[in-house]
């Protein structure tokens, strides 16, 4: 069997975050509430300020408990591996595995929420509504926000690595022409950075911001008041 | 012959995202105007607009996907 180049990017990233937070809990432990916070203690508090706002507005205080920890993960997560082009390492949501995972991941916690707060009856009843062969509308429409979700961060941000190495070969091209340096791909190195500004942290922002705004206000959808 | 077709069958494909820009754009527009109206309720706007382009987008990310299964896939 052939394993996927993008398995060791993933893996790189993984063990990255799991030894970032590790670090970010012995500076949090060691911190001592009545002083100033200052470096990496101030943005990690005001990051888990703006996501918890973020989670309350859309849901309710008890949910934002459990929901919180897991939006800031996956958001920092889908952030590191859509960056990940600029580390020369392959963006492994360019890969549709873990989209698929990533957008199953919130479609599950979905369902769990709203069977949470119906209870089981009502949640199966859910199903059935507003009678019971609309059973497959519902089940499509589920599928339709798995695969929407999946496909919106696969396909941007595939397009967007496609269309940087489609630029790198025209920028290989015009440079050609240029004598002595033109082998280096001279024009690449200087119009280059502002794209990857662009396709990569731009686009990598915006999409991990998406995601997790679409997560939380389809949980939030599912719960009862707001 | 057979790759022209399928290269302007991509073109043609992406080509329908030109709509979903017009409409995209239109979103912004109308979340400016409403910003300006009501300068308080900026926060609620910017998410709303910000989820009404993304699943808008949707479309044309299919489009897009329909084409690059039309380079990759029937063409390689």
């Amino acid at each position: 069997m052939k394993i996927q180049t993008a398995v060791y990017s993933i893996i790189i990233i993984t063990v990255f975050i799991a030894l970032l937070l590790v670090y970010i809990n012995r500076k949090l432990v060691k911190f001592d509430p009545l002083s100033e916070p200052k470096g990496i203690v101030l943005v990690v508090m005001m990051a888990a300020q703006t996501f918890d706002k973020m989670v309350k507005e859309k849901t309710d205080e008890r949910v934002a408990k459990y929901l919180t920890p897991y939006i800031m993960t996956v958001a920092l997560y889908i952030f590191l591996s859509n960056i990940a082009g600029l580390f020369s390492l392959e963006t492994p949501t360019s890969n549709y595995s873990v989209t698929l995972t990533l957008a199953a991941l919130t479609c599950i916690l979905i369902e769990v929420f709203s069977a949470a707060e119906r209870g089981p009856k009502a949640y199966i009843k859910s199903w059935f509504e507003p009678f019971a062969p609309f059973v497959i509308m519902n089940a499509m429409s589920k599928l339709s926000t798995l695969l929407s979700l999946s496909l919106r961060l696969f396909g941007n941000i595939l397009s967007g690595g496609i269309l940087m190495s489609v630029i790198y070969q025209l920028l290989a091209v015009i440079s050609r022409k240029i004598p002595f340096v033109g082998e280096f791909n001279i024009v690449g190195a200087l119009v280059a950075p502002a794209l990857h500004f662009y396709f990569d942290l731009f686009s990598g922002v915006m999409q991990a911001f998406i995601f997790i705004t679409l997560t939380i206000s389809f949980i939030g959808k599912e719960l009862p008041d707001k | 012959m057979e790759k022209a077709i399928l290269a302007f069958a991509a073109a043609l494909c992406v080509c329908t995202g030109c709509v979903t820009g017009i409409f995209e754009g239109k979103v912004a527009i109308q979340a400016v105007e409403s910003i300006g109206k009501n300068p308080d309720a900026a926060d609620k706007i910017q998410s709303m607009a910000i989820i009404g382009a993304a699943i808008s987008e949707t479309c044309s990310i299919y489009c897009l996907l329909v084409a690059f299964l039309i380079i990759f896939i029937l063409g390689a």
